[in-house]
């Protein structure tokens, strides 16, 4: 599976490749991910609860970050599997400056085996959309986040919306707020 | 296909069923019919550790008028929507759409609240309400709230509900003045799910031409989503044949669209804009 | 006088089966039972470098985890019965060992106190995988430099085979026209409504191991179970309940079946089985898979002069039972109902990372039938001829039969134009041309295809098949009057209790209902064969009947006996034997008898004391004979007769079937307007079940017409993975189907029955590609590969 595409992210570019080089902020904005323990240089061992709705699975694997061009570029090679299956994958991210945002390139290709491979084909493009949007919404929270407070809480849910909003209906449905977004973490 | 472990309760009322999801939150999941969650768990790919069954409670399931609304209840089964006199007088996208809806088992256990809250992106339902600017009523520990169609749907799988929140029931402006509506749909052979679903609601003024128009589109990007740009190049016009066509193009004006086995991007492309004048053509009827 | 035969009644074995009383495996629950579930492969082609069971066997409810280090010297490879020169066969063992080849490979068996333990278990052992580039289409898999399944073998060709007669080059050389297309036979699921089931059962004392499993083969298993597990084939008895379906998927000898089995015995406990349907979908054969390129000769006036098909047949990653000899089936009937004076076909059949394929209705014929059907309609495309004019120029005419073909075939009776005219008259083709123009001038795209169609059935001459191809019957009258037949045949869903029952009843001219047919049982079972290749009526149904007629012989002996007659002069009706008519009677009546033999005279001449004391029935004969006081001196006791009929040719249905569709030219959706088939079967038993199955048979091929394909992804995984992707069609996709039949008996067979069960689904694919090609003619488009869905379509008239 191909997946391509150029995310906005509304934050200077050093911080967003900052962002995208931590592991701290990476466990925070990768969608589920409960686990991010070095095991390298820019190696990690990960596990994560992914997934839409109510289909999660729990995936364990390795995520090595390549290629390192600061701040422009780097690859990213995940392997992972669990109950429902494998997911294998590398990435390029591609960073540009744009008046001041940055445009995130990303292309991937994933090899995704086992029980999510048999029965979602209607749902896998989209999921891993969603997720990757996700991630972004995240990622542009961090980096434009005050390194010295507390660390961002993320309302997968309400980022999403935020950021599907904008993807599909341009400027006129971003009639929320960043702020309200942090706080649509789930009330505990 | 064969589950793991799960609780299973049957609440028999809806305080009871909140108590029972605010306590076990993201481990619970609500029943409403089970056609979409049962086969998920089967494939083990959700594995909730309690299911809250709430098609013991009473007074869910029912298909009410009140004032200007109709109110229909989030345990109703597409099969009493399908059949309903009342709804084909009043509203009759409602029945037609149901009647489109997998098949008859499904339609016989499957329920508008079940459907909603999942949220599949080729679902029918939510491509009705949006056509039909609907009220989702959903209730929480905190109390009731109306989130209205436009908002409910976020993403794939994904709604507005809140964790702990249950949808309750469905309010819909009971349609007046010269009105028409229609659900136009192509049915993906093997699930009955849309490859694309087209939900039209028009009104005419009293010259005749377009003073109003709501179109749902269903199964073709992530969630559903209001086809505003075929709204917009619609009303005013005569709704004649060229209007539809020059609206139609629009249907799928920015929006992200899904590809399958079955059906691919620009296929669907395609097909939605065809679906969009059938939908329009059949509310005129 | 024919009762029963030849008319419609309703099958005996529905009122159970409609209730939800019948008893398929799952339904038999025995104390103490554990249940085994199975770990599949995830991966097309590995290397399975470890596998960790000390979780799953910690597990609550475990009782034992195997693996195929566990296996490997204790269970025999799954078996091939393909007999070709030179065929690869891998040694695919019951649990893999170190190297995974597809996705859905058995890796490991948990064996728990219950189904859901023995699950949970599954996903507590951890397997390391190495994966492996995977082989996934046919034809790249037959290229030099393709990824290995098999490093050992050096390629992935499992045999090459030409066969076919006649001088194709000549032939070839000799036409006006050679036309030339690439076609595909997509995998197909078969999906039988109750999946495979197997349970096993152990008596330690008697040292017997029982096994029930959902299979058409119950003895072939058995034989075959027995050289697998290890233990003598009289200490194994298999048992097939109620079989929910099969179209050719249970015709097999499995994995899971053979170790279901030895588990039992290792554990001393009864084990169970059910597959799921996404174990179906993965690790049941598939059917079809080959991808061929057809070249047909013919002169402008529509006779062809020879045909060559090259074929990649799609083996997958190791040959069930009859996986290599589903293509060379294809071969045999590739001259359809013509006459080819030279055909060629040369199969290079490959191992891919794909589940096996093998027999699912048609098996190797439908794939037959769409090659010649599409190559003549190409022919009529190429030469502006009308489809049914090309057919009619190449048919045997009906004095010509036996008709010889250069596949090495002798077609047993045919009279093509009677089915042909049969069909072009209910389907008024004339009126449906004009229909068809008309609609074109008003912009619609509506297209009518011909399939006229021959195949071969009632398989077969023991010379012709792998592994026997007679069948076995026993009757038996039972004291009471009661019949009982021992079929060696299984049927599953044929409706042989009712069919059988209905020739049994008419010649021994009792009630249907005093006539059981019992099967599926290898203790209580003589050796058969089962049910596949559309046997049972033709193969299985005359074994019964030829065991009626020794019966009726013995029967006669006893009844001469009794009525102190001589058995020459005995004659039987309505269930009656009786002795010739008397002078008494005549006599009485005043006239002089002519037909009253002379040596009956003198003692006729005697007043009989009681007239109908010249009659005996068969009931009293039967109890005469289980009493055996009254038997012809050193007659055998009893009322039980065996027969095992060996075929002497096999037999050849056809028919023409013709399908109108009409396409939504916005959409590319496809509508079936109008079906009409005519079918020829030979002599009909029951023309109610001859309905379901020609029924049944268009119903799956509009599926691989229209809708159905299993789809592996270019990593080899499984994406149509349930049902909810894999399109099979259902009752309201489905058109009103006109059917009729012309009827030319079989003369290889006593009742003359040819067999019906495939005939649907071989006749029928054709007919709606054809229709929908023809629809689409204007557009330029000469062929298209199924399934056809709608965008397909769309494409075509927008690319146009």
């Amino acid at each position: 599976m191909k997946i391509e595409g150029t995310q906005e992210v509304r934050a200077p570019r050093e911080r967003v490749f900052q962002a995208l080089l931590d592991p701290e902020v990476l466990q925070r904005c990768i969608p589920g991910c409960e686990k991010l323990e070095q095991t390298g240089d820019h190696a990690y061992a990960a596990t994560l609860r992914a997934g839409v709705g109510s289909i999660k699975g729990v995936f364990t694997g390795q995520i090595k970050l390549e290629e390192l061009q600061p701040p422009s570029h780097y690859r990213i090679v995940i392997d992972g599997k669990g109950q429902p299956g494998f997911l294998k994958g590398t990435g390029t991210l591609d960073l540009e400056e744009k008046d001041g945002q940055t445009m995130v390139s990303y292309a991937g290709d994933a090899q995704i085996g086992g029980t999510i491979a048999g029965v979602g084909q209607r749902m896998i493009q989209g999921a891993a959309r969603m997720m990757v949007a996700q991630f972004f919404a995240a990622i542009e929270v961090e980096a434009n986040h005050d390194p010295d407070e507390e660390p961002p809480k993320h309302g997968f849910v309400r980022t999403a919306l935020r950021v599907t909003k904008r993807a599909l209906q341009g400027s006129n449905a971003a009639d929320q707020s960043a702020a309200e977004d942090v706080e649509g973490e789930r009330k505990k | 296909m064969i589950p793991a472990q799960f609780d299973y309760v049957t609440p028999a009322t809806l305080n009871e069923a909140l108590a029972l999801l605010a306590e076990h939150q993201d481990d619970a999941k609500i029943l409403a019919g089970g056609h979409s969650l049962i086969p998920a768990m089967k494939l083990r790919l959700a594995m909730p550790q309690m299911l809250i069954d709430i098609g013991r409670i009473k007074d869910l399931a029912y298909i009410n008028e009140e004032g200007s609304q109709l109110r229909i209840g989030a345990m109703t089964t597409h099969y009493q929507i399908e059949s309903s006199a009342r709804l084909k007088d009043l509203c009759p996208i409602l029945p037609q759409a149901a009647s489109t809806i997998g098949d008859v088992q499904v339609r016989n256990k499957g329920t508008i609240g079940g459907s909603l809250a999942h949220a599949d992106p080729a679902a029918d339902w939510p491509a009705v309400m949006l056509a039909l600017q609907a009220d989702i009523v959903v209730v929480g520990s905190s109390g009731e709230r109306l989130i209205k169609a436009d908002d409910f749907f976020v993403d794939m799988l994904t709604t507005a509900l809140e964790p702990g929140e249950i949808l309750r029931e469905v309010r819909i402006n009971i349609p007046t003045g010269n009105f028409g509506q229609a659900y136009a749909k192509a049915a993906q052979p093997a699930s009955g799910f849309a490859v694309v679903g087209v939900a039209a609601h028009l009104t005419r003024d009293a010259n005749g031409n377009c003073e109003s128009a709501s179109i749902g589109v269903t199964g073709v990007a992530s969630k559903a989503y209001r086809a505003t740009g075929v709204e917009c190049a619609l009303v005013g016009t005569t709704l004649d044949d060229a209007a539809i066509a020059s609206a139609a193009s629009h249907a799928a004006d920015g929006v992200d669209l899904n590809g399958d086995l079955y059906a691919s991007a620009d296929y669907r492309r395609h097909l939605i804009q065809v679906y969009v004048r059938r939908a329009i053509a059949a509310a005129q009827q | 006088m024919a009762k029963y035969v030849g008319e419609k009644i309703k099958r005996t074995e529905d009122p159970r089966l409609i209730q939800g009383i019948g008893h398929y495996v799952d339904d038999i629950k025995l104390p103490d039972t554990l249940h085994v579930a199975f770990l599949r492969s995830m991966y097309a082609h590995a290397h399975i470098t470890g596998i960790d069971t000390s979780e799953a066997l910690a597990a609550p409810g475990v009782v034992a985890v195997y693996t195929g280090k566990d296996v490997a010297d204790k269970v025999g490879a799954v078996p091939c019965a393909g007999a070709l020169p030179d065929l690869k066969v891998p040694d695919y063992r019951v649990l893999a060992n170190d190297h995974a080849v597809f996705v859905g490979q058995p890796l490991a068996a948990v064996v728990a106190t219950d189904k859901y333990a023995a699950r949970d278990a599954i996903d507590l052992i951890m397997v390391d995988y190495e994966e492996l580039p995977a082989v996934v289409d046919v034809e790249e898999a037959a290229k030099e430099g393709s990824p290995l399944v098999y490093e050992e073998y050096g390629d992935n060709i499992a045999y090459r085979l030409t066969s076919g007669e006649g001088d194709i080059e000549a032939a070839l050389g000799a036409a006006d026209k050679i036309i030339k297309q690439r076609v595909v036979h997509q995998r197909l699921a078969p999906i039988a409504m109750e999946p495979r089931g197997v349970l096993a059962r152990y008596f330690p004392g008697e040292q017997e191991l029982t096994v029930w499993s959902s299979t058409q083969i119950p003895h072939l298993l058995r034989t075959q179970l027995a050289i697998m597990i290890g233990i003598p084939e009289n200490k194994l008895r298999v048992i097939t309940p109620e079989v929910g379906g099969g179209f050719g998927s249970k015709l097999n000898v499995y994995a899971e079946e053979a170790l279901l089995g030895w588990i039992a015995m290792q554990l001393n406990k009864p084990v169970k089985w059910i597959e799921t349907r996404r174990e179906n979908m993965q690790a049941t054969i598939h059917g079809r898979g080959q991808v061929g390129y057809i070249e047909i000769g013919c002169k402008n006036d529509g006779e062809i002069t020879g045909l060559r098909y090259n074929v990649f047949a799609d083996m997958g990653a190791y040959l069930q039972l009859l996986t290599p000899a589903i293509p060379t089936l294809t071969g045999l009937m590739l001259s359809g109902c013509y006459k080819i004076p030279a055909i060629q076909m040369n199969i290079t059949a490959c191992f891919t990372n794909k589940m096996a394929t093998d027999a699912y209705r048609g098996a190797g014929r439908p794939e037959a039938t769409y090659v010649i059907e599409r190559a003549v309609d190409l022919v009529a495309a190429e030469l502006g001829m009308d489809v049914v004019e090309v057919r009619r120029r190449n048919f045997p005419q009906p004095d010509e039969f036996p008709f010889a073909t250069k596949t090495g075939l002798s077609y047993d009776s045919g009279n093509y134009q009677g089915a042909l005219d049969k069909a072009l008259a209910m389907a008024d083709y004339t009126g449906l041309r004009q229909m068809q123009k008309q609609a074109r001038d008003a912009g619609r795209i509506v297209g009518i295809g011909v399939s006229t169609y021959v195949e071969i059935c009632a398989l077969g001459p023991s010379q012709a098949m792998p592994a026997g191809g007679w069948e076995s019957a026993t009757v038996r009258i039972e004291p009471t009057g009661k019949v009982t037949v021992l079929t060696g045949i299984s049927p599953h869903g044929q409706g042989e209790e009712t069919s059988f029952a209905q020739i049994v009843a008419d010649e021994f001219g009792i009630a249907l209902e005093d006539v059981t047919v019992i099967h599926g049982d290898t203790a209580i079972v003589q050796y058969g064969i089962g049910t596949f290749g559309s046997r049972g009526i033709a193969v299985g149904g005359t074994a019964v009947f030829l065991a009626v007629e020794k019966l009726k012989e013995k029967a006669k002996q006893i009844a001469a006996h009794m009525l102190g007659a001589d058995a020459s002069s005995v004659t039987f009706k309505e269930g009656k034997f009786s002795k010739p008519a008397t002078r008494a009677a005549s006599v009485a009546g005043g006239v002089s008898d002519p037909d009253v033999p002379v040596s009956e005279a003198p003692a006729a001449a005697l007043p009989e004391p009681n007239v109908e004391d010249k009659q005996i029935s068969i009931q009293d004969i039967a109890l005469a004979a289980h009493i055996a006081r009254e038997l012809p001196p050193g007659m055998e006791p009893g009322m039980s007769a065996t027969h095992f009929f060996e075929p002497t040719n096999f037999t050849f249905p056809f028919g023409t079937h013709i399908c109108v569709v009409e396409i939504d030219k916005e959409t590319g959706d496809i509508k079936i307007v109008k079906y009409v088939a005519v079918d020829d079967c030979g002599k009909v038993i029951n023309p109610m079940i001859v309905e379901g199955q020609i029924h049944g048979g268009i119903v799956q091929a509009i599926g691989q017409a229209l809708y159905e394909e299993v789809v592996y992804d270019e990593q080899g995984q499984l994406i149509t993975g349930t049902l909810m992707d894999y399109a099979l069609p259902k009752a309201a996709m489905i058109p009103h189907l006109e059917l009729d039949r012309t009827e030319t008996p079989s003369p290889v067979n006593p009742m003359g029955v040819k067999g019906v069960g495939e005939a649907g689904t071989i006749g029928a694919t054709p007919a709606v590609v054809g229709a929908v090609v023809d629809a689409l003619s204007p557009y330029g488009v000469r062929h298209l590969d199924m399934p056809l869905r709608p965008e397909k379509i769309w494409q075509a008239v927008n690319q146009a």
